[in-house]
């Protein structure tokens, strides 16, 4: 069990020599399927982001990721920052923002989403764009 | 009973995909001749500058209308109407500054907007107006605006819609308040219906 917020910043190595390539900046979520498909990291050097599919990680540790292979996927989906975006029910109604998710870091499974209203379960997700969270009123 | 609105508080609401996308906003609220329901909205671009879209958004393409957001299940629900269609059916559905008759022949006012209910029904619940004399209570300085409920006999003919006798007994300062006496409207009907012999 981890926290987006616990992700985001942890150093990213590779298995092979162990060098820091960058810093876990964002974790790229399919929404309906309630998983995390990528993760963004922010490269030492250029400072330039760049993604890596999840298939790509070893480990999410409490203290740092560990990646297998650091090679760019061939297909990279868009990418929309869940926290901070704002929920929608399927039915129009607001329910705040996201303040947190709640996640796997063994599976990359998404348990729920924190809001200041509580904690939605990750099977009410339906989808994420580039205006809102939507989630099947509960 | 779902959330009551005004139409004209419609405006600007977002039009958003299940998938979170947002594709424009409410631009103007399209009701049919008898005003009973909303048949669609027409849209604008999101932002200042955007003007009308040339596409409209039917009602049976909206998936809820919500407090937040008019939901729709996905872009390819809008459909492709010339503005100037759009325009004419706007000015059909419109009621605004209609006048409102009782079917004893008072005249209570003319409609300022349109109350409708959220959720998927599209329905027409009653009308908010400037009430005319035959309403007006205590002072008439103050022009009076109230919501009347919108009955099942109305009848549109023109620029004038005619309601129930009795919805006038059913009048309320607020929205809030409206939804309320709109509940107790319809009990009242069907009570009535059930004890003609």
């Amino acid at each position: 069990m981890m926290l987006f917020s616990q992700a985001r910043g942890l150093p990213v190595r590779t298995l092979t020599d162990a060098e820091e390539i960058g810093v876990l900046k964002a974790l790229t979520v399919d929404a309906p399927a309630g998983v995390v498909t990528h993760v963004r990291v922010r490269r030492r050097h250029s400072r330039k982001e760049s993604v890596l599919a999840w298939g790509a990680l070893q480990a999410i540790g409490p203290d740092t990721v560990l990646v297998r292979s650091a090679a760019v996927p061939s297909e990279v989906p868009p990418h929309h920052e869940l926290p901070g975006v704002r929920i929608l029910t399927e039915t129009g109604d607001g329910l705040g923002t996201v303040q947190d998710v709640v996640f796997e870091p063994e599976t990359g499974r998404i348990e729920a989403i924190r809001t200041a209203h509580g904690d939605l379960p990750a099977d009410r997700l339906l989808g994420l764009g580039d205006y809102a969270l939507v989630v099947r009123a509960g | 009973m779902n959330e009551l609105r005004a139409a004209r508080s419609l405006t600007t609401l977002p039009v958003v995909t299940l998938g979170g996308d947002v594709v424009a906003e409410v631009k103007d609220t399209v009701f049919d001749t008898a005003a009973a329901r909303v048949t669609g909205f027409t849209l604008s671009g999101r932002g200042l500058l955007s003007g009308s879209l040339k596409q409209s958004l039917p009602w049976t393409a909206v998936h809820s209308l919500g407090h937040d957001a008019v939901m729709i299940v996905d872009v390819g629900d809008l459909a492709d109407t010339p503005v100037a269609v759009a325009r004419r059916a706007a000015q059909q559905g419109r009621v605004l500054h209609a006048r409102v008759l009782t079917e004893e022949g008072a005249e209570v006012g003319t409609v300022l907007d349109v109350v409708v209910e959220g959720g998927t029904s599209g329905r027409v619940v009653g009308f908010r107006i400037a009430a005319g004399r035959a309403l007006a209570r205590g002072s008439g300085r103050r022009r009076h605006r109230v919501y009347v409920p919108r009955g099942e006999t109305l009848v549109v003919s023109g620029r004038t819609l005619v309601i129930p006798g009795d919805a006038i007994h059913y009048v309320a300062d607020d929205l809030p308040a409206f939804a309320a006496r709109v509940g107790a409207f319809h009990d009242g009907h069907e009570g009535q219906e059930g004890t003609r012999p």
